[in-house]
C-alpha cells in the first residue's frame, strides 16, 4: 500500500539527515525507554549483536512495558517490529491471545530462574522483584509490610507506576491484589492520598524520586545495586515486605508480520546466550534469565531476599486485569 | 476563473466531509455493546467530568480576575516606556507551543526551579499554572480594546461629575467590561476544557485526569476503542454545550488590537498599576526565560548533533507548513465567497459560511482523532495516516483563526475595491496581482504563520498515532519528559520554542511585506 508517512519520512531523512543507507538488514526491536537508555543495556546489546549479526539493530523505547503491548495492538500486522522485548508473565497470555506472534522454536537450556520455562511464544531475558526503594538517610524506619505501608495514615510519601503502561504499575497492583484480595480496593483508597503522582514508566517515577519529589519509589528489590556499584552509593535500600514480594519474568517473542523471522530467532538466541546474559545485572538491573548466580556482581549478595515469591497465574491475570484496573482506578480517584 | 458563491460550496462540503465522517464514524462504528455502556456510569468516568468542567472553572477564574486588572492597569498606564514591550510579551504564549510551556513552569515552579511552589506540580497546581500562562495574556488582549472602546466623552463627563475610583468603575468600565466579558470567559474556559498537552504532561495520574486526556488513555493505555467512543462523545456533547452559550454570548472583541492607551488627561494612574503589569509581565516572561536557560545549560551540542532530532523537527516543519497552507487557502476560498454575497446583500448566508467555517473548534481534536481511528483501522493502520491526518487537523483548528484574521480585511477591500475592479475590467490574475494581494497579504501573513507554529507545536492527535517514523518535534519532547530525561527535553524544547518564533516572524514577513 502507499504509505503518506514512509513516503514523508523517507523523503525528509533524505533532505534532513544526509544520506540514507540500505545496504544492511534492519531488525527493529520495540522496548521500554529504559531498556534503550545510555545506562541500560540497549547501546551494550546493540554493539554485541552487530558485531556478529551484519545487520542493523534498532531497539525503540516506547514508554513502558504495557505499553509495548498496546502500541501493538493498535498497530496490529502494520507494525514495523520484529522482535517484541520488555512485557512481562503477567501480559503473555494477553499478547499470545492477540494472534501477533510467531513460535521462536528455541531451547532454554540454562535457565537460571526459579521455576522451569515453558513458552512456545516467549523466551525469558531477566527476572526480579518488586520493592519500594526508599533512602535510609531520609526514611530511617521503612515500613515492614505491604500492610503497614498501606495502613500507616502518615506513612511515607509514594511514586507509582500506571498499570495501564507499565509493567512494574501492573506489578504492584496484582501484588496489593494478592496480599488484600477483595479489600484490595479499600487499601488503594488508604494509599491513594500518599501517592505523589502516578507515572507512565518507570524512568520518570524513578527520576522523580532520585530529585527527591517522594520518600519511596516503586522499583525493584535488585536496584540498589545500581547504587551500590554504578555510584558507590549504600544510602538506597529496598524495603523488604514480610508478606513476600511480586515477582516480574521479562520476556521477548518474535513477531508474525516479521520480514526478517531468521535474524529476529538469532536475535533470541543472543539474548539468551551470555554475552547478552552478563550485560543484564550491572546495566538493566535485574537477575539474568539464563546465568549462574556465581556469575552475579557481589553486591548483590547484600540486596535484601524477597522471599516468598508471589505471582498469579497468567491466564488468571488475562482473565481479571481488566476488571482489577478499573477497581484500581475507581479507588484511586475516589 | 470561477466567480462568485460557486468556490466556497466544495471547500463546505469538504470541511462538513472531514469533520462530519469522523463523527458519524464515533456514532456508528464504534461496535458499543451493553457491557460497555455500564462505563457511562462509573464514578472514573465522572471524575474525569467533574475534573474536566474544575479544573477548566478555576483556570479561567484565576486567568480572567488578573486579566481585568491588568488590562484596566495597561489602560490607566498612559504611555509608560516598556508598554508595547508587554503587550508584545503578551502575545508570545500565543505561539507557544504546550509542552513546551510546560517545561518553562516546571522550571519556574517545580522542586527544582526558581521559585518552587513546594508542593508537587503534578497535578491540579500544575495544571492550573500552565493554562493561567497561556490565557491571563490572551484575556489581558482580548479585553483591553474593551477600555479603549469607551467614548472619550463619557470620561470627559465622568471627569465633570468629579466620579470616584469605584464609581468610575461602576458607571463607566463596567458596562463596557460586561459587554465582551462572557465571551472571552467562554473562550478561555473552551480552550481549558480541551487543554490537552498540559493535562497530559503535568495530571498526576487518574486522580487528575480530563475527559480530553481520558480518551487518549483509553486508546494508548487500554487500547479499549468503545470506551474512547464514549469518552470522546461526552466530551462532544459537553463542548457543544459551551460552543451553544458563546454563539448566545458571541461578541468576542477582535484579536487585532490598537496599542494606544487611552488618551492623556483621562486617566489617573494608580500606583498599583506598573507594579501589576510588572507582576503579569514576570509570571509570563520567567517560564519563558527558565526554558531558555535549561535549553542552552542542557547538553546542546550532543544533541544538535543527532538525526533524530532535526528529523522530528523537519517532520514538524513539513507540517506546519502543510497546514498552513491548507487551511489559508481553505479560508481564503471560503472568505471570498462570503464577502461576495454580503457585498450582494445576503449577509445571512455570508454569515453562515463563516460560522460553519469557525464551528469547527467545537469538535476537540483528540475526539477527530478517535473518530478518525474507529472510521480508518478496519481499512488501514491510521498509524501510515498520521502525517495527513494530523495536517488535516491542525489545518482544521487553524481555519477559525484564518476566518477571523482575514475575514474582516476581505469584506473591507472588497467593499471598496470591487466596483473599481469592475469597472476597469481586471480579474482573475491580474485583478489578483494588483489588486488584492498587496491589500490582503499583510493578513494572509498573519494567517499562515499563526497556523503554522501552531501545528508545528500540536501534541494531539500525533499522540495518539505517532510512531518512530512520524515522531514531530513535539512528540519527542513528551518522549524525552516520560524517560525522565529532563535535559535532553530541554533542549528540544529550547529548539522549538526557537523554531516557532522564527517562523512566525518570518512568515509574518515573507507574505505579510515588509511593514507586516
Amino acid at each position: 500500500m502507499f504509505s503518506f508517512t514512509r513516503f514523508f519520512a523517507v523523503a525528509l531523512a533524505c533532505l534532513f539527515a544526509g544520506v540514507v543507507s540500505a545496504a544492511q538488514p534492519t531488525l527493529v526491536v520495540y522496548t521500554y525507554d529504559s531498556f534503550t537508555s545510555e545506562w541500560g543495556p540497549g547501546p551494550q546489546v546493540e554493539a554485541a549483536f552487530e558485531k556478529s549479526c551484519n545487520c542493523d539493530l534498532q531497539l525503540l523505547g516506547l514508554e513502558d512495558g504495557v505499553s509495548i503491548l498496546n502500541r501493538l495492538r493498535l498497530e496490529g500486522d502494520a507494525s514495523k517490529a520484529d522482535v517484541l522485548l520488555g512485557i512481562d508473565t503477567n501480559l503473555t497470555a494477553e499478547a499470545r491471545a492477540t494472534g501477533l506472534f510467531a513460535e521462536h522454536g528455541l531451547r532454554m537450556n540454562s535457565s537460571a530462574l526459579p521455576e522451569s520455562w515453558q513458552d512456545d511464544l516467549f523466551l525469558p531475558y531477566d527476572y526480579g522483584y518488586f520493592a519500594f526503594v526508599y533512602n535510609r538517610e531520609r526514611l530511617p524506619d521503612p515500613p515492614l509490610s505491604l500492610r503497614q505501608l498501606v495502613e500507616a495514615g502518615d506513612g511515607p510519601t509514594l511514586l507509582i507506576q500506571d498499570p495501564r503502561t507499565s509493567t512494574p504499575g501492573l506489578g504492584l497492583l496484582l501484588w496489593m491484589k494478592n496480599v488484600f484480595g477483595d479489600d484490595a480496593a479499600t487499601a488503594w483508597a488508604q494509599l491513594a492520598p500518599r501517592i505523589v503522582t502516578v507515572s507512565k514508566g518507570w524512568s520518570e517515577a524513578y527520576g522523580l524520586f532520585l530529585d527527591g519529589e517522594a520518600d519511596m519509589v516503586l522499583s525493584y528489590s535488585t536496584s540498589p545495586a545500581y547504587h551500590m556499584i554504578a555510584e558507590q552509593d549504600r544510602r538506597f535500600a529496598a524495603a523488604r515486605f514480610s508478606e513476600g514480594h511480586y515477582q516480574q519474568i521479562e520476556v521477548a517473542g518474535m513477531l508474525k508480520s516479521s520480514k526478517q523471522k531468521p535474524l529476529a530467532r538469532e536475535f533470541l538466541q543472543f539474548m539468551l546466550g551470555s554475552e547478552f546474559q552478563r550485560i543484564i545485572p550491572t546495566t538493566n538491573w535485574m537477575y539474568p534469565a539464563a546465568l549462574p548466580a556465581t556469575e552475579l556482581p557481589p553486591e548483590f549478595s547484600d540486596l535484601i531476599d524477597p522471599s516468598p515469591a508471589l505471582l498469579f497465574d497468567d491466564q488468571q491475570v488475562a482473565r481479571e486485569r481488566r476488571g482489577w484496573i478499573d477497581e484500581w482506578l475507581e479507588a484511586v480517584t475516589r | 476563473m470561477i466567480r462568485g458563491p460557486v468556490s466556497a460550496y466544495p471547500v463546505l462540503a469538504l470541511l462538513a466531509l472531514v469533520t462530519l465522517a469522523p463523527l458519524a464514524g464515533l456514532l456508528g462504528g464504534g461496535r458499543l455493546e451493553t457491557a460497555d455502556l455500564a462505563f457511562w456510569n462509573s464514578a472514573y468516568v465522572w471524575r474525569a467530568l467533574r475534573f474536566s468542567l474544575w479544573q477548566a472553572t478555576l483556570s479561567t477564574a484565576l486567568s480572567l480576575a488578573p486579566a481585568i486588572l491588568v488590562a484596566r492597569a495597561l489602560a490607566h498606564a498612559g504611555d509608560f516606556t516598556g508598554r508595547a514591550f508587554v503587550l508584545r510579551l503578551f502575545a508570545v504564549p500565543l505561539v507557544v507551543p504546550a509542552v513546551v510551556a510546560v517545561m518553562g513552569v516546571v522550571g519556574v515552579y517545580g522542586s527544582q526551579g526558581w521559585l518552587p511552589l513546594g508542593r508537587s506540580l503534578y497535578g491540579l497546581n500544575g495544571i492550573l499554572l500552565a493554562h493561567v500562562f497561556f490565557n491571563l495574556p490572551l484575556a489581558v488582549r482580548l479585553l483591553l480594546p474593551l477600555w479603549q472602546s469607551i467614548p472619550a466623552h463619557h470620561w470627559q463627563l465622568g471627569e465633570q461629575l468629579g466620579f470616584d475610583v469605584r464609581q468610575r468603575w461602576r458607571h463607566l468600565e463596567w458596562p463596557a467590561l460586561r459587554e465582551g466579558l462572557p465571551g472571552v470567559a467562554l473562550l478561555v474556559f473552551m480552550l481549558c476544557l480541551t487543554s490537552f498537552a498540559v493535562v497530559l504532561t503535568l495530571g498526576g495520574g487518574p486522580r487528575s485526569t480530563t475527559l480530553e486526556v481520558a480518551i487518549y488513555q483509553s486508546l494508548r493505555f487500554d487500547f479499549d476503542p468503545p470506551r474512547a467512543v464514549i469518552l470522546a462523545l461526552l466530551q462532544l456533547g459537553l463542548c457543544v454545550l459551551v460552543a451553544l452559550a458563546t454563539l448566545r454570548w458571541q461578541r468576542l472583541p477582535e484579536v487585532e488590537i490598537d496599542t494606544a492607551p487611552i488618551l492623556a488627561g483621562q486617566h489617573r494612574r494608580s500606583r498599583a498599576a506598573l507594579p501589576l503589569i510588572m507582576i503579569a509581565a514576570l509570571f509570563v516572561a520567567l517560564p519563558l526565560a527558565a526554558l531558555t536557560l535549561d535549553a542552552l545549560r542542557g547538553p546542546a551540542l550532543e544533541m544538535l548533533g543527532r538525526p533524530r532530532l532535526w528529523r522530528a523537527a523537519g517532520i514538524s516543519l513539513a507540517i506546519g507548513f502543510c497546514a498552513a497552507f491548507v487551511a489559508t487557502l481553505a479560508g481564503w476560498l471560503l472568505l471570498r465567497t462570503s464577502a461576495d454575497l454580503a457585498r450582494r446583500g445576503r449577509a445571512e448566508r455570508a454569515g453562515w459560511i463563516e460560522t460553519g467555517a469557525s464551528v469547527v473548534y467545537v469538535v476537540p481534536p483528540l475526539v477527530l482523532g478517535t473518530g478518525y481511528f474507529v472510521l480508518l483501522s478496519p481499512y488501514v493502520s491510521p498509524f501510515d495516516w498520521v502525517l495527513p491526518l494530523v495536517i488535516g487537523v491542525n489545518a482544521l483548528m487553524g481555519l477559525p483563526f484564518v476566518i477571523r484574521c482575514l475575514g474582516p480585511a476581505l469584506r473591507q477591500h472588497q467593499a471598496r475595491h470591487e466596483w473599481l475592479c469592475q469597472s476597469l475590467g481586471l480579474r482573475g490574475w491580474a485583478r489578483w496581482r494588483w489588486i488584492d494581494w498587496p491589500v490582503l497579504r499583510r493578513a494572509f501573513g498573519l494567517s499562515a504563520a499563526m497556523v503554522c507554529v501552531l501545528a508545528m507545536g500540536d501534541l494531539g492527535v500525533i499522540a495518539l498515532f505517532g510512531s518512530s517514523d512520524s515522531t514531530t518535534l513535539p512528540l519527542l519532547l513528551y518522549q524525552q519528559l516520560g524517560a525522565y530525561r529532563t535535559d535532553e527535553a530541554a533542549v528540544s524544547a529550547g529548539l522549538l520554542l526557537l523554531l516557532c518564533l522564527a517562523l512566525f516572524w518570518l512568515i509574518e514577513r515573507v507574505i505579510g511585506g515588509r511593514d507586516a
